[in-house]
């Protein structure tokens, strides 16, 4: 049951996509390959097990390039290449930020 | 207001959420093509003093033996921080304003493995000029004015400073 639904939460860990999502930050994911110039994905590093969270700068066909929205430190498709299409896991719809501490 | 996130954190404690990566490889933006330069001098290096041996010399063999494991293990190293350079720091839009750059770090990785392999004084020349060249173009990419000066080495030749 749980395999087939279509939504999934991740953690966001690291800072790469400061300010748009810090550390600790919930993202709520909708599972599907469909992702356009500008989503949020998550996706699997290419040649690791590693999920990564990063936004779509452009894309050509199955190729997406993605680089963390922290352009000063983020390892993103500047330096391991475009992803492909495979590799997306979801798309973000949702993001729940860690309430800033008072 | 901050419900949405409270309950997205129980549910991560009762399921345990997989973690999405918003990292890079540290340490993030230190970079420098010097130890590269050191690493070249010292290759040279070891060329002259192996061409300087003494073959009569009771110490030949042994001294022989260490000049050879230094220029190969330099070698190694300006190939290891060529590598670092290339994978890690330079991105396409270097590569497009020093069209150059892509042949010549080819030709860098290259040429270490030349210098590596055998005792031609004119292999860790080239070698030394092309890392050089890398050097130079790693701090004109940074906006930063670089200098050739001669180095303060036995080898007599340049670096790359930058001011």
């Amino acid at each position: 049951m749980m395999l087939f639904f279509p939504f999934s939460f991740f953690r966001v860990d690291g800072s790469s996509m400061a300010p748009t999502l810090s550390e600790g930050d919930y993202v709520f994911l909708l599972k599907t390959k469909a992702a356009k110039d500008d989503d949020i994905v998550v996706a699997r590093k290419p040649g690791s097990d590693k999920m990564i969270i990063k936004r779509v700068l452009s894309h050509e066909n199955d190729d997406f390039f993605v680089i963390g929205d922290n352009h000063k430190a983020s390892t993103d498709s500047r330096s391991f290449g475009p992803i492909s299409r495979q590799e997306i896991i979801g798309r973000v719809i949702l993001t729940l930020r860690k309430p800033k501490q008072k | 207001m901050n419900v949405g996130y409270y309950l997205a954190k129980l549910g991560d404690k009762f399921f345990g959420f997989k973690s999405a990566s918003a990292h890079c490889d540290i340490p993030c933006g230190i970079y420098d093509p010097h130890l590269a330069q050191l690493a070249s001098h010292t290759v040279l290096r070891m060329v002259n003093l192996i061409q300087q041996l003494d073959s009569d010399s009771k110490y030949y063999g042994h001294k022989l033996a260490r000049y050879t494991a230094t220029k190969e293990e330099h070698a190694e190293l300006v190939k290891y921080e060529i590598s670092v350079l290339w994978g890690d720091y330079f991105k396409p839009e270097h590569f497009e304003k020093f069209p150059e750059l892509k042949d010549l770090l080819w030709k860098t990785m290259v040429q270490a493995s030349k210098a590596r392999q055998g005792t031609e004084e004119e292999d860790a020349i080239a070698l030394l000029e092309s890392v050089q060249r890398i050097a130079e173009i790693f701090w004109e990419s940074k906006g930063r004015k670089s200098l050739r000066v001669t180095a303060p080495y036995p080898t007599e030749r340049e670096i790359v400073l930058h001011p």
